[in-house]
């Protein structure tokens, strides 16, 4: 990929993110999401990781952005209230951000192995079969466990959001 | 018998599916019936655990890869049932209240699922303490967090309890964040997930990387500072505790504590055994123990509220823990604060247990509900007060040989400060913890009349009154299971 395309993708998902946050209106904040996915499966597709990144738009930018729109149009959102800024909060907020950020920028910046190129990457196709052979095989325990973790999931939903449980 | 302990982790599974069925099925069904169900089922399996033997797993398998069964891991998987077993107890006691927080079409409805979660829960933590790959602690670890979600939030009349699960939601979430970026960080470093790779790559890593790997570690210990409740990660504790049904308190208190510390072990071991790294991980270590022991003994002083009393005495508990791990080079640690966690277990439980009974029938979890309750109900009192003295660490209890097995490293590794700050709060400790007492004993309740209490919750408060004792005069039988 080239170092324009990455520089320009991951600026539209970073603001695009910021905006997400930022926008008071819940709608162009959920539009926002959308644009910043894309711009992560832009990255994804760079890397030539095709498969994550067609699911990143299939699942995220598709399923789960309809969903959050439709959600927001039936419970009829309206914009967020203004609130007042509590500075306490606010200065301690920045400060954790800053110190994080901080810390990861020294890290980065130690770390030599990041500064060395890396080796081209041959793009192993088809990707789909081989996460699906790895997902299989190499890591079917955990795969098993996520199983169960989306029937608790599902059931949660159940409880959570019938109307009247019978 | 010689049991292979992943058929522990099957039974449950298969418990929790036959729950779900069940209940699906048999619209008809009284709804104690489940609890009932769920409770003999976790009991069975509970009793099935003394039969499980460490396992080796080698070879390509999927279980060499991401599962341990050595005396950790079935000892941690006993804990879980333990936990989860009084838990659902305290749950067929919590019932009236939890029914009248659900929007329920008819009698007893919702209620079914109260006792098929939980158990689902039970898994997660099993898989926890199973984990030997960041794989599988991270799918476990979300197993137990995502069924947590929306126990916490059960009951969704009450505005706490909803206020609870958001507050938990949003921080679990973050300190997910965390956890998963802290594994890529280390993932990248060392090219593994498996935990024994690690501690491989960890032995030849060239020291440019260092820093990296210690950046790693620090995010993962945000991660599971969060789920031990320690101090400065500590923020969601009194609001979700408070609001949570009583019994998933519980459950969180002592089952996602428990279940944190042995993957925190698990975590850390590799970074302690690279001289490389333990001194600045001995000191992250040192900060966190002195920061939770003077919070959660501080904070809990002013408190009034019964399940904020013992959220914060929770934070305090983590704390203690945190100075068995920081005093690691003992070579005890393991042993030692497994038998802290579970003597906490014992306690913890006792004092939820006794609070459930007091709630139901004051209709409030203040300390001031427990006014008189030595003349209401002698043996509910007598369980309260054993939890607390045994809590504040008073001798012949299982409390004070936790503790005295954790201050007796600390003091063998020469770890002077974790020895001083932990006297003084255990000091501040018998303030609050005796304050109940006072209630209890000295004032008059508003409604003298006697509460009346269950045989089976009568006999679990038996049980555990004397295992307090028993493990606070002869620890040998958890220390055997630890070996």
């Amino acid at each position: 990929m080239s170092p324009i395309l990455f520089w320009i993708f991951s600026a539209l998902m970073l603001g695009f993110g910021a905006a997400t946050i930022l926008n008071r209106n819940p709608v162009a904040s959920a539009l926002s999401l959308v644009v910043s996915f894309l711009g992560l499966a832009a990255l994804f597709f760079g890397l030539d990781a095709n498969f994550i990144g067609v699911i990143q738009i299939l699942v995220y930018a598709g399923a789960v952005m309809v969903l959050f729109i439709f959600i927001i149009m039936l419970l009829d959102l309206k914009a967020e209230q203004r609130r007042q800024i509590n500075i306490p909060a606010l200065l301690g907020g920045v400060a954790i951000v800053v110190a994080f950020t901080a810390q990861l920028v020294t890290v980065i910046r130690s770390y030599k192995a990041g500064n060395e190129p890396f080796a081209a990457i041959t793009p192993n196709l088809p990707d789909a079969h081989n996460i699906g052979m790895t997902l299989f095989a190499n890591y079917n325990l955990p795969f098993q466990v996520i199983g169960v973790l989306i029937l608790v999931a599902s059931i949660g939903v159940v409880v959570l959001s019938q109307r009247e449980l019978k | 018998m010689n049991l292979n302990p992943i058929v522990l982790d099957l039974a449950v599974l298969a418990l929790g599916l036959v729950l779900l069925l069940l209940e699906a099925f048999n619209e008809e069904k009284e709804k104690p019936f489940f609890g009932w169900l769920s409770i003999g089922g976790i009991a069975i399996v509970f009793v099935l655990s003394f039969f499980a033997s460490q396992q080796i797993f080698v070879g390509s398998s999927q279980l060499a890869q991401f599962y341990k069964a050595d005396a950790l891991a079935i000892f941690y998987k006993r804990l879980a049932l333990g936990t989860t077993l009084l838990v659902l107890i305290m749950a067929l006691e919590f019932r009236p209240i939890l029914s009248s927080y659900l929007p329920a079409a008819r009698k007893n409805a919702g209620l079914g699922e109260f006792f098929a979660l939980p158990v689902f829960t039970c898994l997660g933590l099993m898989w926890m303490a199973s984990a030997a790959d960041f794989v599988m602690i991270f799918v476990s670890l979300e197993l137990v967090t995502i069924s947590f979600y929306v126990l916490v939030s059960y009951m969704r009349r009450s505005s706490a309890s909803l206020e609870a699960g958001v507050k938990y939601l949003i921080l679990g979430a973050l300190s997910t964040g965390f956890f998963v970026y802290g594994i890529t960080w280390i993932f990248g470093i060392t090219g593994q997930t498996n935990l024994l790779a690690i501690s491989d790559a960890l032995r030849v890593l060239a020291p440019a990387s260092h820093t990296a790997a210690l950046f790693g570690l620090g995010l993962l210990l945000i991660g599971l500072g969060f789920k031990i409740a320690a101090a400065p990660f500590q923020l969601w504790v009194p609001d979700v505790y408070q609001g949570a049904p009583t019994p998933i308190t519980a459950l969180l208190s002592v089952g996602s504590k428990a279940a944190g510390f042995v993957v925190l072990w698990r975590v850390i071991e590799p970074f302690l055994q690279t001289p490389a790294f333990a001194p600045k991980l001995q000191l992250i270590l040192v900060g966190l123990a002195v920061l939770s022991l003077i919070y959660g003994n501080i904070a809990a002083l002013p408190q009034s509220n019964m399940k904020r009393l013992l959220a914060y005495s929770s934070i305090a508990h983590a704390g203690y823990l945190l100075v068995a791990i920081a005093s690691w080079k003992s070579g005890q640690a393991p042993v030692t604060f497994s038998f802290y966690l579970a003597g906490y277990f014992l306690m913890t439980l006792l004092a939820f247990l006794v609070l459930i009974v007091v709630n139901q029938s004051t209709g409030g979890d203040d300390i001031a509900n427990f006014n008189g309750l030595g003349q209401r109900s002698p043996v509910l009192a007598l369980g309260m007060t054993i939890s607390m003295l045994s809590l504040a660490g008073v001798p012949f209890t299982v409390g004070f040989l936790g503790k005295f097995f954790i201050f007796f490293d600390a003091v063998k590794t020469g770890q002077w400060l974790l020895v001083g700050v932990g006297i003084v709060t255990v000091a501040a400790g018998f303030y609050y913890y005796l304050k109940v007492l006072r209630a209890m004993y000295w004032n008059v309740a508003k409604n003298p009349s006697p509460i009346v209490v269950s045989p089976l919750t009568r006999a679990t408060i038996g049980v555990l009154i004397a295992l307090i004792f028993v493990l606070g005069v002869y620890p040998a039988p958890v220390l055997e299971m630890l070996k």
